[in-house]
């Protein structure tokens, strides 16, 4: 299956919503992205991790080591009070763009 | 908090560098394991598993790569490698550095010196309040022309009456005042009268005490005086029971009410003593002592100022027909206070010096570019391993910005040594040289100087390598015929460009330095040897002297006790001394010629001296007789007159017997026949051209200061303790001031142009060495480069003589270019010099022809050495050299 190309707001917005119930670790994620979307999103490492750090030093991320399910030492992420509020605007802004959006196609 | 977040990050990037590249190892290795697992768990065998989770991961390091670059700090981060990149290089190859910092420090630590220089007196805010509003009022007028003249009481007070455009117009006479009391030996000072406005209008308040009130230059006001921090410290220990007491200036005493602080230096920059002058209504015109000193009303320009002026001038003329063509000027109190002649050439010197800049700039230049050839191959790798050519000019640039900034540092330690070297030059000549020195202003514009010139030098070579052809760099083994010979005519102009400036800059200061030579060799007038001469200003102080019988026998115990002394081979008295510290100048008149209409007396130097002056000096006596101890008080008045004053007043008639009087307002009818003719001496410095002068006897005209004049038989300086104690002998109070030999007054004399004449001549030769180095490094380059070539020919057939002939055309082709353009250059530039020169024509074509051929000679001497090298090539060597 074809990877849809992240537009950079999107690959936020999509992390940003993968943890908001729990933390997680990088491969995780990236799991948790493919499920959530169906399996239209695809985010490789060469994608997902630049973007991870760049989060973490915007402070809507933080990271700390911890034991994976299968016992490996990982780094996992949370969203932090900051985080939090950047998905509440990011999934605002999103719906009002997604609704402009649809509508403009659904107009004759 | 995001702002703190991004902070630590940065700082984490910046100082934790290893923690965190390890913490992104691991992150990045735990995941591809965890990937590994997977797939092994869904079937995969371990190798088959390995392999696919490295695939979907996709390269390691560039993933890090990826991460890093969205790092914040990243900018810095690469600025700082480039440094460390650029250290290394410039470690590497310490002779290249070496050489551009030497050229850079040179150019950078010449232009930072002068640059303080040129702040310092031109720009620096004068410790005055708001000092844009302050003038300074002269008064010029026909026959006594002299553009920033003086004015007389009555001219002041009618100035004072019809005054909109300043407040307060003040007025001071700066003269030298013996200062004497109870505090120590008498010593004469620099000092200056000045009226109650004058410390408000400048508005400095005393260090301790006070200034003078508002009424203290009344008739009947008390004589008061105040004293500079320089004299309170040196006579009265600094201490304030100095205020009150009572002070002897000139003889009168004066009661102390202030002291003011160092950075109050006017009307003069050594003025240490200033005393009320009282405004006494004046009978008459004269005498012409004072200058006006006033600040404009708040919104009154200078121009409007002048304008008034001109009109309150007009009005002088009317009142009094002395006067002719009479013009009050005005010019702001720096301009006052500089001079006319120290601008231009301070304006000269820091064009000539940016030249010097320039050059060094172009060695440098041509440097980085012989080193871009060396470098090619460095930079192809680089960009074929993905550097991307933006990156590549990033990093070429702060290795050239590094090398300004080292050539900087080095050229402050030059500027500094610099402005105390032209400290030392200058003994209290320059006026303002206290507002020189290295500071926040001149730092700042050396770090500006370096960082620009190394932007300069370095984007071109930049630019160039960055822009190198990948595939031919490579295959052809770094060696790309077309690139290098676009390179070398670039070299080659900026060689030429090089020359020219250095010979413009070498033919400024040839002209400087013959004219210099020419002052040098002007004859004051004397003929005994200046260091034989020692010459001592007597102030006798006690006012009895005054008197003219108590003063002729005081001062022939002076003589008496004078000659007495060993080694004084004559002595003798005058009141104008040559080169420039002539007495009175007046007006005079010669019997039986009337002036035509609207013509006016004319203004010249009248001396006082006794009968043994002219033999004591030297001077010639061409006609007639001197003067003789029978041309006393009660005996004929007499003159004597020079033969400048023959040639021009008498047209050249038989002088001795004619009568010639002066003429000013104020004087009689007191004829003096003319007993005898002398040469010219030069009472109104070097420069002037023609002076004629009259002489009077000391005992028909005293006055109570005199010049003692000794002549010597050996180094008169040696005289100058036994002639102190034998003066003093006669009477303690008097001051003895301005001991100096007539050497030492012809050197001060000549200060500044000997200023403006050494600068320039370092400049020059500064850049003519630039110049020297910069054409060796081309040539020699070359040379090597074609070491290869001149093997060929040698190995079929070419001799020595042959090869030396054709690298040495190389560099006297560049020269012959350089030397036409600087000709041309220098015959546009030199016209700026014409004021500061004497003697000589801006054209001057001793100067316009050794100066290219000195260029010249450099020029074949840093060709010859790489040509004789080239000689020893040994063809078999050069052919196996690739």
């Amino acid at each position: 299956m074809p990877a849809t190309n992240l537009l950079q707001g999107t690959l936020d917005l999509l992390i940003l919503k993968a943890l908001a119930l729990t933390e997680m670790h990088g491969l995780a994620i990236s799991h948790r992205i493919a499920q959530m979307t169906g399996g239209t999103f695809q985010v490789k490492p060469g994608s997902l991790f630049p973007a991870l750090h760049r989060m973490e030093e915007a402070g809507w991320l933080s990271a700390a080591w911890g034991e994976s399910e299968n016992n490996r030492r990982a780094r996992f992420y949370r969203l932090t009070a900051a985080g939090r509020r950047q998905l509440k605007s990011e999934t605002e802004q999103w719906e009002t763009i997604a609704l402009a959006i649809a509508s403009a196609l659904q107009a004759s | 908090m995001p702002v703190l977040s991004r902070l630590a990050s940065f700082g984490r990037n910046l100082f934790a560098r290893p923690r965190v590249e390890r913490d992104l190892d691991d992150e990045l290795h735990a995941c591809l394991d965890e990937l590994t697992d997977e797939k092994r768990r869904g079937g995969m065998s371990a190798p088959d598993a390995l392999r696919a989770a490295g695939i979907d991961f996709g390269g390691m390091e560039q993933v890090k790569e990826e991460v890093r670059q969205v790092r914040s700090g990243r900018m810095l981060e690469e600025f700082l490698q480039d440094l460390r990149h650029g250290a290394r290089t410039l470690l590497k190859n310490p002779a290249f550095a070496v050489v551009a910092v030497l050229a850079l420090a040179l150019g950078i630590g010449a232009n930072t010196a002068m640059f303080s220089v040129a702040y310092g007196i031109l720009l620096r805010p004068l410790p005055y309040a708001d000092a844009d509003r302050l003038a300074v009022v002269y008064m010029r007028y026909f026959p006594r022309d002299f553009a920033f003249g003086t004015m007389c009481m009555r001219d002041y007070l009618m100035w004072k009456d019809n005054n909109h455009a300043f407040q307060n117009p003040s007025l001071f006479q700066s003269l030298r005042m013996d200062i004497g009391g109870h505090e120590g030996v008498p010593e004469q000072v620099q000092g200056a009268k000045v009226t109650a406005g004058f410390f408000s209008t400048l508005g400095v308040p005393a260090l301790i005490g006070r200034t003078l009130a508002a009424d203290e230059d009344r008739p009947t006001a008390a004589s008061l005086a105040l004293l500079s921090e320089s004299i309170w410290r040196r006579r009265f220990g600094a201490s304030s029971a100095v205020l009150g007491q009572t002070i002897l200036v000139n003889g009168s005493p004066a009661t102390v009410i202030g002291v003011m602080p160092t950075a109050l230096r006017f009307p003069r920059r050594d003025t240490e003593v200033w005393t009320n002058l009282t405004l006494v209504p004046p009978t008459r015109y004269g005498p012409w002592f004072y200058r006006g000193v006033a600040r404009l009303n708040p919104g009154v320009a200078m121009q409007q100022a002048q304008s008034e002026l001109n009109h309150i001038g007009l009005r002088m003329m009317q009142q009094n027909p002395f006067y002719k063509r009479l013009t009050l000027a005005v010019l702001g109190l720096r301009d006052a206070v500089l001079g006319v002649t120290l601008k231009p050439a301070i304006l000269v010197l820091a064009g000539a010096v940016g030249l010097v800049l320039l050059i060094a700039v172009v060695n440098v230049a041509n440097l980085m570019l012989a080193r871009a050839t060396v470098r090619e191959r460095e930079m192809a790798l680089r960009l074929s391993l993905g550097a991307s050519r933006g990156r590549l000019v990033r990093q070429l640039l702060t290795e050239s910005v590094l090398l300004g900034l080292m050539g900087g540092a080095a050229g402050l330690a030059l500027a500094w040594g610099g402005i105390e070297l032209i400290r030392v030059w200058n003994p209290g000549d320059l006026p303002l040289i206290d507002s020189v020195r290295l500071d926040g202003a001149a730092l700042a514009f050396m770090v500006f100087l370096s960082m620009l010139t190394g932007i300069l030098f370095g984007l071109a070579p930049a630019r160039e390598s960055a822009r190198a052809e990948l595939n031919a760099t490579i295959k052809e083994g770094g060696r790309s015929a077309a690139a290098s010979r676009a390179r070398r005519r670039v070299r080659s102009a900026l060689v030429v460009a090089e020359i020219a400036v250095s010979l413009m800059l070498l033919v400024g200061a040839g002209l400087l330095l013959r004219s210099f030579v020419k002052l040098q060799g002007v004859s004051g007038g004397f003929t005994v040897a200046p260091e034989r001469i020692l010459t001592i200003l007597i102030s006798p102080g006690n006012r009895k002297y005054n008197d003219t019988t108590a003063g002729l026998a005081f001062y022939q115990e002076v003589l008496r006790h004078a000659r007495s002394v060993p080694g004084v081979e004559a002595a003798a008295l005058t009141d104008s001394l040559p080169p420039d510290r002539q007495g009175d100048a007046d007006t005079f008149a010669i019997e039986g010629q009337t002036l035509s209409p609207g013509d006016i007396d004319p203004i010249i130097s009248d001396v006082t001296a006794d009968p043994e002056f002219f033999h004591a000096l030297g001077i010639p006596l061409l006609k007639g007789r001197s003067f003789s101890s029978h041309d006393t008080q009660d005996a004929a008045p007499v003159a004597i007159v020079s033969e400048g004053f023959v040639r021009r007043f008498l047209n050249n008639q038989q002088p001795i017997g004619k009568r010639i009087r002066q003429s000013g307002p104020g004087f009689g009818n007191n004829w003096l026949e003319i007993v005898g003719v002398v040469g010219n001496v030069k009472y109104l410095g070097l420069t002037v051209d023609t002076d004629p002068a009259y002489y009077m006897p000391f005992a028909q005209n005293y006055g109570a200061r005199m010049f003692l004049v000794v002549r010597s038989s050996g180094d008169a300086t040696r005289l100058a303790p036994a002639l102190r104690r034998e003066i003093q002998s006669i009477d303690p109070g008097i001051t003895l001031a301005q001991v100096s030999t007539m050497q030492q007054a012809l050197q001060v004399s000549v200060s500044q142009p000997r200023f403006d004449t050494m600068l320039l001549a370092l400049f020059a030769g500064i850049a003519l060495l630039l110049a020297a180095v910069g054409i060796y490094g081309l040539i020699a380059y070359s040379v090597a480069q074609r070491t290869h070539e001149i093997g060929v020919r040698m190995a079929l057939g070419a001799d020595r003589a042959a090869v030396v002939r054709m690298v040495v055309r190389q560099g006297a082709t560049l020269a012959a270019i350089g030397i036409v353009l600087g000709l041309a250059g220098a015959f546009g530039l030199t016209r700026l010099l014409r004021t500061m020169l004497f003697g000589i024509d801006v054209t001057d074509p001793w100067t316009f022809l050794s100066a290219p051929a000195a260029i010249l000679i450099v020029v074949l001497l840093a060709t010859f050495l790489p040509a004789l090298r080239s000689t020893r090539i040994s063809p078999v060597v050069a052919l196996r050299y690739e």
